[in-house]
C-alpha cells in the first residue's frame, strides 16, 4: 500500500481532533521530481535536538537525484539516517501508538513504507533510591517512569542472553505498554501462558499504574486482605525474584514492578538480609514476624483483655489499666477504635499536605491528640501506648501495612464484642482465608503451609549464602503448586 | 482457590489427629472415677485399637482404589449414591452436634456464663461453613498452624502442672472393675469418627502409607495418657468431683505468676471443635455434591444450627444427641460396613471387567 501524506494527515488529525501537539512536519527532498516527505511527532514527546541532528538534517541535505518514491524511501533509510533506533510499522494504525510513545514517524510520499525513529527527548524524573525500600548495604538505585529506562536498570544486573522482555500493551485508550520479563531457562511456560491470558482479558480502557493491573493478575475465587502480586521498585530484588522463576511486569510510566507469584513470607524479607551476616538477619526476620503479630492482635486482645477477662492482667498492671481506663468516658473498644481511627486520619493528613505543614502536623498529633488528650481524661495512657507500638510495627512491615491495618481493625472489634474466643474464632477464619489463597496456582502461604522443611532455610531465619546457593528454589517446585514445569524441548 | 490438587496424606492424617486429640479436651464425667492411671492406660490401647479396627476397611479401600467411599459409590452404584449420601449426611450431622453440644456447654458453664449459647453456636457454625466451602485441603493446611499451637498449649499445661504433680499419693496401682474397663474404653473409642472422615475424604490425598494412621492413632493415646496422667496426678480427688477436668487442669497450670492458660486451652478447644466440624461439613458436600458446594453446606449448617436449638429446649432430643453408643453404632455403619461393603462391590466389578 502506497501511503499518502495528505490522507495520513488528514486521518491523524481527524482522530486527534486537531489536538494542538500533534505536529506533521511536511518538506521537500533534494530530487529532480521534489518528492515530499513527512515527520511526525508529538510536541513535547520528541528530543527537537536529536530529531534535526539524526533525521531532518541527513534527509534535506542529501541528493536523491532522479530517484522516485519507493527509491527514495530504500536510499533514506538505508544511506540517509543516522538513528540506529528505527522501526519499521507494519500499518498506519501503528503510527499513533509509536508518536504517542516519543518516536518520530517518518515516510516519503507515494512510498510504501512507514519507519518510527527513537528519538524520545520527554523530560523524566532520574534514578533515584526509592523511599518505600530503602536499604543499608544494596544498591541505591530504584525504577523510576520510563519502561526502557527500567528495562536497562534489569539488564545491567542480568547480563545474560537467558533474560527476556516480551512486550505487550494494554488499555484500550492508553496504550499502556508493558514489558514481561522472565529468565527463560528459569520461568514455567504454563505460568507465563496464564499470565499473558490474563493480561489479555484485561478490558480496561486506561492503565496509569500498575496497580490498575494486579487485581487482573490475581487468581479467581481468593479473594483476600493480602495481595498475591509483589511489587518492588528495586531493580535487585526484581532481579533475584526472576532467578527464582517468576515473571515481572513492568508498566510504562510507573516506577512500581510488578511480581507473580508472590508468597506471604515474601513480605518479610529484604535486600539487606541477603548482605547482613546470617545471624543478625535471621534476628531482624523474626523481629519481622513478631511485629506482624503485634500490631495485628496486641489492640485486639487489649480490648478483649481489658473488656471480658481482666483477670489475666498480673495485678499491678491491672489496678493501673483499671485506673486509667476508669477516668475516661467511652468503653475501652470505642476508645481503642477511635484512637486508632485518628491516627489513620492523621497519617493519611500527614501523607497529603505539603512537607511545609508536616511539622504542625506532628505538633497537633503529638501534643493535642497524644498529651491533652489524655491529660484531659478522653483517652487512657495505656490505650495510647497500644495503639501507638501497634501503629510503629505496623511499618516494619510495610508492604503489608494494608491487610495489617483492616485485620487490625476486625480484631478490635471482634475482641470488643465476643472478647479472646472470638479473636480465636476470627483468627482461625483469616487463617483459613489465607490457606485458600493462590498466587498464580501457587500457594499463598507456601513453605509454612503446605509446609516445606527445605524452603524453611529463607522464611523465619536467613541461611548462610552457601547453603542458600546449593538450590536455587524455583516456584513451580513448590508444593502444591498448579503451575506445571513444562518441558522445553 | 485451588482445585483438583491431590495433597499429602500426611497431612491430612495430621488433622484427623487434630481431630481425635480433641475429644479429650472436651472431656465431662466420661471416665469412671473408680479406675486408676494404669487402668485407664489399659482401656486408652484397647480404645484405640478398635479405632484401628475402625479404619481398616478404608485403609484398604484407599490402597486398592486410591479413593473414597463417595467416589466410589458414584463410580460403582450410582443407584445408591443418594441413600450413601443421606447416611453419611445424617452421620456428619449428628456428629457436628455430638461434638458441638458439650463444647458450647463447657464454654457456657467454665468459662463464660454471662453469653448466649445459642448465639455462639451460630456465629461458630458459620465460620465453619466459611471454612468448608474452602475444602478440605485448605482444612488440612490450616491444621499445621494448629498443630502449632496444640504443641505450645499443651507445653504450657503440662509444663505449667508440674509443680502440681503429686505422684507418690496417688502411685501406679492398677485398679479399675469390667464396668469401668467398658465405660473407659467405649469413651477412648470416640476419636474412631476419623476414620469416617478419612474414608470420605482419603481420595483427594497422596502417597498414603499404612503406617500414617497407625502413628496418628498412637499419638492420640499418648496425648490421652498425658492429659489423664496430669489430671490424675495434679488434681487426685479434686479432678473426679469437677466436670471437664481438663478445662480445671489448664486452669491450676501455672509459671510462677504467670497464669491463665485456660484462655490458651479454650482457644484450642475452639479451634479443634471448628476443625472437626468444618470436615464434618466437607464430608456432607463431598458426599452429597460436589466438594464446597457452597448451597449444600450451608443447607447442613442450618439443619446443624436447627438441632442444636431443638436439643437446648428439648433435653431427650439432647441425650440423643449426646449418645455414645449411637454414635458408635453409626461409626461402625459408616468407618466398617460401608467401606467393607465397596471393597466387595470393588473386586465384583473387576473381576467382572477382567
Amino acid at each position: 500500500m502506497n501511503y499518502s501524506i495528505n490522507e495520513i494527515k488528514l486521518d491523524l488529525q481527524a482522530q486527534f481532533d486537531n489536538s494542538a501537539d500533534l505536529s506533521v512536519r511536511v518538506f521537500t527532498l533534494k530530487s529532480v521530481l521534489r518528492i515530499q516527505a513527512a515527520v511526525i511527532t508529538m510536541e513535547g514527546l520528541v528530543d527537537k535536538e536529536q530529531l534535526s541532528q539524526s533525521v531532518l538534517n541527513p534527509l534535506l541535505s542529501f541528493d536523491y537525484g532522479t530517484k522516485d518514491s519507493a527509491a527514495v524511501s530504500d536510499t533514506v533509510f538505508s544511506s540517509v539516517m543516522a538513528s540506529s533506533d528505527v522501526i519499521k510499522l507494519s500499518c498506519a494504525d501503528e503510527i499513533v501508538t509509536y508518536i504517542t510513545s516519543g518516536f518520530a514517524v517518518l515516510f516519503v510520499d507515494g512510498a510504501d513504507e512507514l519507519y518510527a525513529v527513537g528519538v524520545q527527548g520527554y523530560s523524566f524524573r532520574g534514578v533515584s533510591e526509592p523511599e518505600s525500600e530503602v536499604v543499608q548495604r544494596g544498591s541505591r538505585e530504584g525504577f523510576t517512569e520510563p519502561l526502557r529506562v527500567n528495562m536497562s536498570m534489569i539488564r545491567r544486573r542480568m547480563k545474560t542472553p537467558d533474560l527476556k522482555f516480551e512486550q505487550m500493551t494494554v488499555g484500550t485508550d492508553s496504550k499502556t505498554q508493558l514489558m514481561l520479563c522472565y529468565l527463560q531457562s528459569q520461568v514455567s511456560l504454563d505460568l507465563l501462558n496464564k499470565l499473558k491470558n490474563r493480561l489479555n482479558d484485561c478490558k480496561l480502557e486506561t492503565v496509569l499504574a500498575s496497580g490498575y493491573l494486579s487485581e487482573y493478575l490475581e487468581d479467581k475465587g481468593s479473594g483476600s486482605l493480602f495481595s498475591g502480586v509483589g511489587i518492588s521498585e528495586r531493580p535487585d530484588t526484581v532481579c533475584g525474584k526472576l532467578t527464582e522463576g517468576r515473571i515481572a511486569v513492568i508498566v510504562d510510566g510507573t516506577p512500581a514492578v510488578m511480581i507473580v507469584p508472590h508468597l506471604f513470607v515474601e513480605e518479610f524479607q529484604s535486600v539487606d538480609d541477603y548482605s547482613n551476616r546470617t545471624y543478625y538477619a535471621a534476628f531482624i526476620r523474626l523481629m519481622k514476624y513478631l511485629s506482624f503479630f503485634v500490631s495485628v492482635f496486641l489492640p485486639g486482645l487489649y480490648v478483649a483483655l481489658a473488656q471480658f477477662h481482666p483477670e489475666y492482667f498480673p495485678t499491678w498492671l491491672l489496678i493501673n489499666t483499671s485506673e486509667s481506663l476508669a477516668k475516661t468516658p467511652f468503653p475501652v473498644t470505642v476508645e481503642v477504635l477511635a484512637i486508632t481511627v485518628v491516627y489513620e486520619i492523621m497519617k493519611e493528613a500527614g501523607l497529603r499536605i505539603p512537607k511545609s505543614l508536616g511539622h504542625a502536623v506532628s505538633i497537633v498529633g503529638a501534643l493535642v491528640i497524644g498529651d491533652s488528650a489524655v491529660n484531659a481524661g478522653i483517652i487512657s495512657a495505656s490505650t495510647l501506648m497500644v495503639v501507638a507500638t501497634a501503629a510503629i510495627c505496623g511499618y516494619v512491615t510495610s508492604p503489608l501495612y494494608p491487610p495489617i491495618m483492616m485485620l487490625r481493625l476486625f480484631f478490635i472489634v471482634v475482641g470488643g464484642f465476643t472478647g479472646l474466643w472470638g479473636i480465636t474464632l476470627a483468627t482461625a477464619v483469616v487463617l483459613i482465608g489465607m490457606c485458600a489463597k493462590t498466587s498464580l496456582g501457587v500457594p499463598y502461604l507456601s513453605s509454612l503451609s503446605p509446609f516445606s522443611l527445605r524452603r524453611m532455610r529463607d522464611v523465619f531465619i536467613r541461611a548462610d549464602w552457601k547453603r542458600l546457593s546449593r538450590h536455587t528454589i524455583r516456584v513451580q517446585k513448590f508444593p502444591e503448586t498448579e503451575v506445571r514445569d513444562a518441558d522445553r524441548g | 482457590m485451588q482445585t483438583e490438587v491431590k495433597f499429602s496424606s500426611k497431612r491430612f492424617l495430621l488433622a484427623l489427629l487434630l481431630c481425635a486429640c480433641s475429644v479429650i479436651l472436651l472431656q465431662n464425667n466420661n471416665l469412671s472415677p473408680n479406675a486408676s492411671f494404669s487402668f485407664n492406660a489399659i482401656c486408652i490401647a484397647s480404645g484405640l485399637a478398635i479405632c484401628f479396627l475402625f479404619f481398616l476397611p478404608s485403609l484398604i479401600l484407599k490402597k486398592r482404589t486410591d479413593s473414597d467411599v463417595p467416589t466410589l459409590a458414584r463410580r460403582y452404584t450410582p443407584k445408591l449414591r443418594i441413600p450413601v449420601a443421606i447416611f453419611y449426611s445424617l452421620y456428619f450431622v449428628y456428629g457436628a452436634l455430638y461434638f458441638l453440644l458439650p463444647y458450647i456447654d463447657m464454654f457456657h458453664t467454665k468459662y463464660f456464663p454471662g453469653v448466649t449459647p445459642c448465639l455462639i453456636t451460630l456465629l461458630m457454625l458459620i465460620c465453619c461453613a466459611y471454612a468448608a466451602c474452602k475444602g478440605v485441603n485448605v482444612i488440612s493446611r490450616f491444621g499445621i498452624f494448629l498443630f502449632l499451637f496444640a504443641l505450645l498449649t499443651n507445653i504450657l499445661m503440662f509444663g505449667g502442672s508440674l509443680s502440681e504433680l503429686d505422684l507418690g499419693h496417688y502411685g501406679f496401682e492398677f485398679r479399675g472393675d469390667v464396668n469401668s474397663f467398658v465405660q473407659n474404653t467405649l469413651y477412648f473409642v470416640t476419636p474412631s469418627f476419623i476414620a469416617v472422615i478419612f474414608a470420605c475424604c482419603s481420595g483427594v490425598t497422596r502417597n498414603f502409607r499404612f503406617r500414617q494412621p497407625v502413628f496418628t492413632l498412637i499419638f492420640t493415646g499418648l496425648k490421652y495418657a498425658a492429659v489423664i496422667f496430669f489430671v490424675r496426678f495434679a488434681l487426685g480427688d479434686y479432678a473426679g468431683r469437677q466436670t471437664y477436668p481438663a478445662f480445671v487442669l489448664s486452669r491450676v497450670a501455672h509459671f510462677g505468676p504467670f497464669a491463665g492458660i485456660e484462655s490458651f486451652y479454650l482457644a484450642l478447644a475452639t479451634m479443634s471443635v471448628f476443625m472437626i466440624i468444618s470436615l464434618f461439613l466437607c464430608c456432607i458436600s463431598r458426599g452429597a455434591c460436589t466438594e464446597g458446594n457452597r448451597k449444600c453446606v450451608i443447607i447442613f449448617t442450618v439443619i446443624i444450627f436447627a438441632l442444636y436449638v431443638t436439643a437446648t429446649y428439648i433435653n431427650s432430643v439432647k441425650e440423643i444427641l449426646s449418645n455414645p453408643v449411637l454414635l458408635l453404632l453409626l461409626t461402625f455403619a459408616a468407618a466398617v460396613m460401608l467401606p467393607a461393603a465397596y471393597i466387595f462391590v470393588g473386586r465384583k466389578s473387576n473381576a467382572k471387567g477382567n
